[in-house]
């Protein structure tokens, strides 16, 4: 015999993400799900995030790491509040990890709050988080072909950061095949040039994602 | 490796449906992927496999149909075929597009015993 079920095979974690959502809509604070490979540089464009924008809003950053803590020993100079969510092995956050941390917060004294997800192009773009937005990263040394590699997240996101630019030199990266790439996938999509290091670009994502902060407050 | 965690609550569901409607033994387990979700058939079949080894779906087949992607200009309308993961409108070339069809991560039914 035939039992039909026709459901969603990730309704639990949807159903937890949009508790999550309800909650954070309620408390206006803003959730970014940072989404890149391993080392485009989410943590370090945290660090300057914090260091631009820690005197005008109140930040607060879930790490998701697969075993250690080092990106969030990175962010404790900033006297904010940080958890961490070991994976232990687990390729991308769910809500139901990301529901169970939300009391480690002050959520009334909360602006926004950044999940640096695991470093990983694919998985985490299957599972809502509850989160406003996704950022996409991408830093010019991963090569150009990324939009059109994984363009379940590119068509995701919200907004692109790409990083390194300050790079470009040293690598084969044509930025005009990347923002091609990038408009067939999601021609509507902002993308900021950044050099998370140099600081080339910032100031205009600083005041994008400051907008997007008093939006949701 | 998102296939493991998606064929872990894959199978929960599958058990679950067959405890309630007393089945003994699941014959078969019919889903759907979308194409952007980059599931690798081979992978997702061998992680299901260990999530039901012991079960009464323990020797299920699992029907995987892959759902293209679909898409709908917003400009003039029409609805097409997305082949490459080039997104623009086959008519107009407009890139201002909704996904229709791509995204599904579906189990349609459980058959068995």
């Amino acid at each position: 015999m035939e039992i039909k079920i026709m459901k969603n095979i990730l309704d639990r974690n949807q159903n937890k993400a949009n508790e999550v959502r309800n909650l954070l809509t309620l408390k206006k604070v803003l959730m970014v799900n940072i989404i890149s490979s391993p080392g485009a540089g989410k943590t370090t464009l945290l660090e300057r995030t914090c260091e631009a924008l820690g005197a005008k809003f109140r930040i607060g950053v879930i790490e998701g790491d697969i075993t250690t803590d080092r990106d969030a020993q990175r962010l404790k100079k900033y006297n904010i509040p940080i958890v961490v969510i070991n994976t232990e092995g687990g390729c991308h956050l769910d809500s139901h990890s990301i529901s169970k941390v939300l009391d480690n917060f002050d959520l009334d004294n909360l602006d926004v709050l950044f999940v640096e997800n695991v470093g990983n192009l694919i998985c985490p773009s299957q599972f809502d988080l509850g989160e406003t937005f996704k950022l996409a990263v991408v830093s010019t040394t991963e090569g150009d072909d990324k939009p059109g590699k994984y363009p379940m997240l590119f068509r995701e996101a919200v907004a692109v950061l790409l990083n390194k630019i300050d790079l470009i030199p040293y690598t084969n990266f044509i930025f005009d095949s990347f923002r091609s790439d990038l408009n067939k996938i999601n021609s509507q999509i902002p993308l900021f040039e950044v050099s998370c290091t140099r600081g080339d670009g910032l100031p205009e994502w600083y005041q994008w994602i400051g907008e997007m902060i008093n939006i949701s407050r | 490796m998102h296939e493991l965690r998606i064929a872990e609550d894959l199978s929960a569901i599958v058990l679950d449906t067959a405890l309630r409607n007393n089945l003994s033994k699941v014959t078969k387990v019919n889903i759907s992927f979308g194409q952007l979700i980059q599931i690798v058939p081979a992978i997702f079949e061998f992680a299901f496999r260990e999530t039901v080894r012991n079960s009464v779906a323990g020797s299920a087949e699992l029907d995987i149909e892959i759902v293209p992607v679909k898409m709908k200009c917003m400009n003039c309308g029409s609805d097409f075929q997305v082949n490459e993961n080039l997104f623009a409108c086959n008519i107009c070339s407009s890139t201002d597009l909704g996904i229709i069809q791509g995204k599904e991560l579906f189990i349609k039914s459980i058959e068995g015993e």
